[in-house]
């Protein structure tokens, strides 16, 4: 396969996955979609958010749900980093605390596509993440 | 690691544009690693405290490690770590390695942290350069928009533009004549 070495090679592999996949126009109606903020801190990323992070961005797109992943700070539970807060439209924020690959895996399946709630929830003490 | 880390600050700080540059000097073996914003910038106090663990502006937590970390693996080779910030107008944050040193760590996964923060943060203009002698890469938000490439929240054009990433910058340093432990 042709290594992706220019511009022109990215606008080309875009061309050719917007051709396979039928364009989602996600900005326009953002808040409906399922939002995903993965704690980036030091401790956070010490603790595998990177990982976590390239999980949701290939796993979502795979699985064919619409969904905004984006970094977030410290959300003060270090000691159970990696920590996201998952929003799903019209439900209040979620956080879920060691979230690894597996429990991202399951976070997807059960909370995000059937709403059931899993283990590993933080209560949230928070009123904004600072 | 540290990139990722020290551009939460930037984001936290409510910056619009970050600059992240390394320059890589094969004379006088150094790695310059610096990122620059203009996010709300910190008073000469802040400044003088922020490479203390033990202090940090949240209220969540009571330590800030990302800045005494960076601190850290600089000085032990050798190195420096200077910050320049203007309260309203933005934060300069500079480390200089020295790469000869055994204690100098590996740059790391550099395009997967760069396509992390690209994808997570549509609205900000985040520009990337790896400075290596007279050659460059360099890679930006406002590029790929201007060339139209803006489905980096699928998996196959994130995997694409790590790609783009990663092969830009293994011929940059192909550059290099000699083995460094950068990697």
């Amino acid at each position: 396969m042709e290594k992706i070495k220019t511009l022109a090679d990215l606008k080309l592999k875009q061309e050719k996955f917007r051709s396979q996949v039928e364009l989602r126009s996600k900005a326009s109606r953002a808040e409906e979609l399922v939002q995903i903020k993965v704690a980036m801190a030091t401790c956070g990323i010490a603790s595998g958010a990177k990982e976590v992070m390239e999980f949701f961005v290939e796993e979502l797109d795979k699985r064919n749900i619409e969904a905004v992943v984006t970094q977030t700070g410290c959300m003060g539970y270090c000691f159970a980093e990696p920590t996201i807060e998952v929003t799903l439209f019209g439900k209040d924020p979620v956080v879920f605390g060691y979230v690894d690959v597996k429990k991202a895996d399951e976070i997807i399946e059960r909370y995000i596509k059937t709403g059931e709630l899993v283990d590993g929830i933080i209560p949230k003490n928070y009123e904004s993440i600072n | 690691m540290h990139m990722m880390d020290i551009v939460q600050n930037s984001i936290r700080a409510g910056a619009s544009n970050v600059e992240i540059t390394f320059i890589e000097n094969k004379t006088d073996s150094s790695l310059t690693f610096s990122v620059k914003d203009n996010g709300t910038g910190m008073t000469e106090e802040t400044v003088r405290k922020i490479s203390d663990p033990f202090f940090t502006s949240r209220t969540t937590r009571k330590v800030g490690l990302g800045v005494p970390f960076l601190k850290m693996t600089c000085e032990q080779t050798g190195g420096s770590l200077t910050i320049q910030s203007e309260l309203n107008k933005g934060t300069e944050i500079t480390a200089v390695y020295r790469t000869d040193h055994p204690d100098c760590l590996p740059l790391g996964d550099l395009a997967g942290y760069l396509v992390l923060l690209l994808i997570a943060n549509p609205k900000m203009d985040i520009k990337f350069t790896y400075r290596l002698g007279d050659e460059k890469f360099e890679i930006s938000a406002r590029e790929l928009g201007e060339n139209e490439i803006d489905d980096l929240n699928s998996a196959g054009m994130s995997a694409a533009v790590k790609e783009y990433i990663n092969e830009n910058l293994k011929e940059l340093f192909l550059v290099r004549k000699t083995e460094s432990y950068l990697c």
